[in-house]
């Protein structure tokens, strides 16, 4: 029997019927492996899974880099990617090596500003600049295929460093909302995210750059009736018809060239906005007819952040100093860290991400041109090993059939919902810093709707408001988002934010408050309610609902 | 002092607490009197006291619902010395009153009369000075004295104006254990903020027990405690204790020395066992007040002295 109080028992996750899963070792199956729906909405082809799995060792990484008593795995099954987390050592030494990595997380978690600007930052724009500096189209195919193996093993680093920055950042996050709980728990859930409002960030800054540009097409009535009347994917052509056309399309390219290499969701299987604009195209037509100007919004939030600052730390100097060092010491941490939960994004999940991209898709283009594979994607249906080893190969190797066997493997895979827990079940994680900041990025499971016509997440952004809902499964359906529409999607990845001046509220079916959405649409100022976990599926297209940001409620209106 | 020689020109309004006036309990009544004792030797918050010569002459000047001009002008200068003395521009201050009759008898009564804590500039300050002044007159005081068969036509009043201390953890210290009453001892209870939880008994304070031989530490029992009182607008509040500080102990081993010091050296000077109310507050030491324990008097005289 187990000891009253002590861990669960472990609890083999019995398989879902249509999703058998093939176990590479025993030893595998001992793991708690979970779905992750936020990053991952969708299915993967071959070469994402291994990317991702890639990506995900980087928190692998980070745990030891901060000395955690944690491993990390990554891999998909099905095509469906899972992450497992279980302990590293021994359960005795978990108490003493977690308190020894607790200190180090928090001497990063003070030091979060500082350590980014001299020292992740640097690294990451520094890999970025050498991996641009390589002529990918002039190099012969040995020097791609070296270029690539280097470029896959350099960015281990980057994506090592992604997770040395988010588990303080979360945890800086979160210990500063508990902290404010304690000191001020009559004020509600988001009066701690107030004060940590108005930060300028580079989502914000994507999102300005994008409103700029469609301030320059109003300017001209000509560029302002083709992005209206013309479909998204014709517009770029169309405005090389006209001079002032041309004029704006030198300031979208200028754009792009800044910011467009992201896609549409995290990975490298999504078209970038430098390779096709339409995504900008359509935001531009949302913003086009908008009023409104950004950042003296942004300035009027870090007014009102500084406000409620004041009427904190007056109430604070009558308590006791070591109360306003914390606080202090915390709100310090947390503003560094709130601007860091995007850019970190934004360098790293996209810039850094979309660099390995490029290269894939030149290896793609050599090796449909040689015949190996049909078209420049089916490149997504091999291994890095396959990759390499048919890039320059002296006897060309024919891997269509290859392809089109894992591509029916996956249009079938992509049809089934993926369980959400596989392996073995160990119970909730024990509690930590980690575990506290993870359940309010990811979101707990909502609690139970007690009323058939609602559903249940977390709060994640206040207000209440009607509206039609909108659901979007990917950015190609945005297009059918109007003003005062209601966004409901599984996921929103950075790039979506530009909805969130349109959509008049925001429901996911994942996350949780700190989650990006839910940081975002507290910017944006409209109400939000992360991690309902159904949304999209209870929810249909066209229906009026209403969304109360501050319970973590929606409401089906008919 | 520049700034406090003119005030002595009018000694009997206002005397400050370090000024040997302010031991003249006819004028101060006796709480007063005993700080300002205190206050010669130790460390307490600064603080002046409107006498019953002040009281007197307002009650003269009619009891208006407004300071006379000339002791507004002596309140409002002796509010700025206060803040050049505990350098904060506007420091936060407890106005407390104490009634006496003209031997200061009644001091021990201050109970029945105004407290005001958290007042910041000085129309704050005058208008909790007239309210306690005005509350001589009010029904509970009289008939409290009725009922105690007290003269009513010679109540007086002093007021005490003194710095709130934010204090970020206060100490109840005895000289002796109050529990084995050894003598050789100095036991602190203390806990975050202000003494009220620990008086009125709402937390559970860390224990501490220094050895007076040679100062050391020999027990530190670290409670749980889940409230503090802190300073808010208007006064003070009992508030939940944060999480992380909940299980920290108050006093680091120096802090608890320094107290164990003061402790010894009161008892030295009042000849007897002494408990003491202090504060850390900025990493200085307050001395809030002191009482002789006279239950433990009796006890060592009969158990140990001659014995």
């Amino acid at each position: 029997m187990a000891e009253a109080g002590g861990p669960p028992e472990p609890v083999v996750i019995p398989p879902q019927a249509d999703f058998p899963v093939d176990w590479a070792h025993p030893d595998e199956q001992k793991i708690p492996w979970q779905h992750d729906r936020m990053h991952y909405p969708e299915a993967m082809p071959t070469l994402e899974g291994e990317f991702w799995s890639h990506f995900m060792h980087g928190m692998h990484l980070g745990m030891q880099h901060y000395g955690m008593p944690l491993q990390a795995a990554c891999k998909p099954f099905n095509c469906w990617q899972y992450l497992g987390i279980f302990p590293s050592v021994p359960p005795e030494q978990m108490p003493e090596i977690g308190k020894k990595s607790d200190e180090a997380m928090m001497k990063t978690v003070h030091r979060l500003q500082q350590r980014w600007e001299e020292e992740w930052l640097p690294e990451i724009k520094a890999q970025i600049d050498r991996w641009d500096a390589f002529d990918l189209t002039a190099a012969s195919p040995a020097d791609l295929r070296a270029h690539f193996n280097e470029m896959w093993a350099e960015s281990q680093r980057v994506f090592g460093i992604h997770f040395e920055i988010v588990f303080p950042v979360y945890i800086a996050l979160s210990l500063f909302d508990d902290l404010h709980q304690d000191l001020f728990s009559d004020e509600g859930a988001f009066e701690s995210h107030r004060l940590l409002q108005g930060f300028d960030n580079k989502t914000l800054e994507v999102d300005r750059g994008l409103w700029a540009l469609s301030r320059e097409a109003r300017a001209s009535a000509d560029v302002r009736a083709t992005i209206e009347a013309r479909a998204a994917g014709e517009v770029v052509g169309a405005l090389t018809e006209s001079a002032d056309g041309r004029t704006f399309l030198k300031k979208l390219d200028a754009f792009l060239g800044q910011h467009g290499k992201r896609g549409a969701l995290w990975g490298i299987c999504h078209t970038s906005w430098v390779e096709d604009a339409s995504p900008v195209i359509r935001n531009l037509k949302d913003f086009i007819s908008q009023e409104g100007d950004p950042l003296t919004e942004m300035h009027q939030r870090a007014a009102e952040r500084d406000e409620a600052l004041a009427t904190v730390r007056a109430q604070l100097s009558g308590y006791p100093a070591n109360v306003s060092n914390e606080f202090e010491a915390l709100l310090q941490a947390a503003s560094a860290a709130v601007v860091l939960t995007e850019d970190h994004g934004y360098w790293i999940d996209f810039q850094a991400t979309y660099r390995v991209r490029r290269v894939v898709m030149e290896l793609g283009r050599r090796l449909a041109a040689a015949g190996t594979i049909d078209t420049v994607e089916d490149i997504f249906f091999l291994t890095t090993t396959e990759i390499t080893e048919a890039v320059g190969a002296t006897a060309t190797p024919d891997h269509k059939s290859l392809v089109s066997e894992r591509r029916r493997e996956f249009d079938h895979f992509k049809g089934i919902k993926p369980p959400h827990f596989i392996g073995t079940d160990y119970g909730p994680p024990p509690p930590g810093l980690l575990s506290r900041a993870f359940g309010k990025f990811f979101g707990t499971p909502p609690p139970p709707s007690d009323a058939a016509d609602t559903l249940t997440g977390h709060a994640g952004s206040p207000g209440k408001v009607q509206g039609t809902a909108r659901i979007i499964r990917s950015l190609d359906e945005s297009g059918k988002l109007k003003q005062g529409d209601i966004l409901v999607a599984e996921t929103t990845a950075p790039p979506w934010t530009p909805l969130f001046a349109t959509a008049a509220a925001i429901v996911t079916d994942t996350g949780g408050i700190l989650s990006h959405c839910a940081v975002v649409a507290r910017e944006y100022r409209i109400p939000a309610v992360v991690g309902t976990g159904v949304a999209t599926s209870r929810i249909t297209d066209g229906q009026r609902i209403e969304v109360d940001g501050d319970a973590g409620t929606v409401r089906i209106v008919s | 002092m520049a700034s406090t020689c003119n005030l002595r020109a009018d000694v009997t309004s206002i005397i400050w607490l370090d000024e040997t006036g302010c031991q003249d309990v006819s004028h101060v009544g006796g709480k007063v009197a005993n700080l300002s004792r205190l206050a010669a030797d130790y460390r307490v918050p600064t603080g002046f006291c409107l006498t019953t010569d002040a009281f007197k002459q307002w009650h003269e000047d009619g009891r208006s619902i407004q300071m006379p001009p000339a002791l507004w002008r002596q309140l409002s200068a002796a509010y700025a010395e206060m803040a050049r003395r505990s350098g904060t521009e506007q420091p936060s201050v407890a106005v407390r009153s104490s009634a006496i009759d003209e031997d200061g008898r009644f001091a021990s009564f201050a109970g029945q009369y105004e407290t005001y804590l958290n007042l910041v500039g000085e129309e704050e300050v005058a208008a909790a000075v007239l309210r306690c002044w005005h509350s001589t007159g009010a029904e509970r005081v009289t008939g409290y004295r009725e009922r105690y068969g007290l003269a009513l036509d010679n109540i007086e009043m002093a007021v005490l104006v003194q710095h709130l201390v934010p204090a970020d953890s206060s100490a109840v210290i005895f000289s002796a254990n109050p529990v084995t009453r050894d003598r050789g001892q100095v036991v602190i209870n203390a806990s975050w903020g202000l003494g009220e939880s620990i008086v009125g008994g709402t937390v559970t304070p860390d224990t501490y027990v220094v050895n007076k031989q040679d100062l050391s530490v020999t027990e530190s029992r670290v409670a749980d405690k889940e409230r503090m009182t802190v300073i808010v607008a208007g006064g003070t509040k009992e508030v939940p204790v944060p999480r992380f500080m909940r299980l920290q102990p108050t006093l680091s081993v120096e802090q608890l020395q320094a107290m164990a010091r003061l402790a010894i050296a009161l008892e030295e000077q009042v000849g007897w066992p002494v408990d003491l109310e202090s504060a850390y507050s900025d990493n200085e030491l307050y001395l809030l007040q002191c009482r002789s324990v006279t239950t433990l008097i009796d006890t060592e005289e009969g158990d140990k002295e001659h014995g």
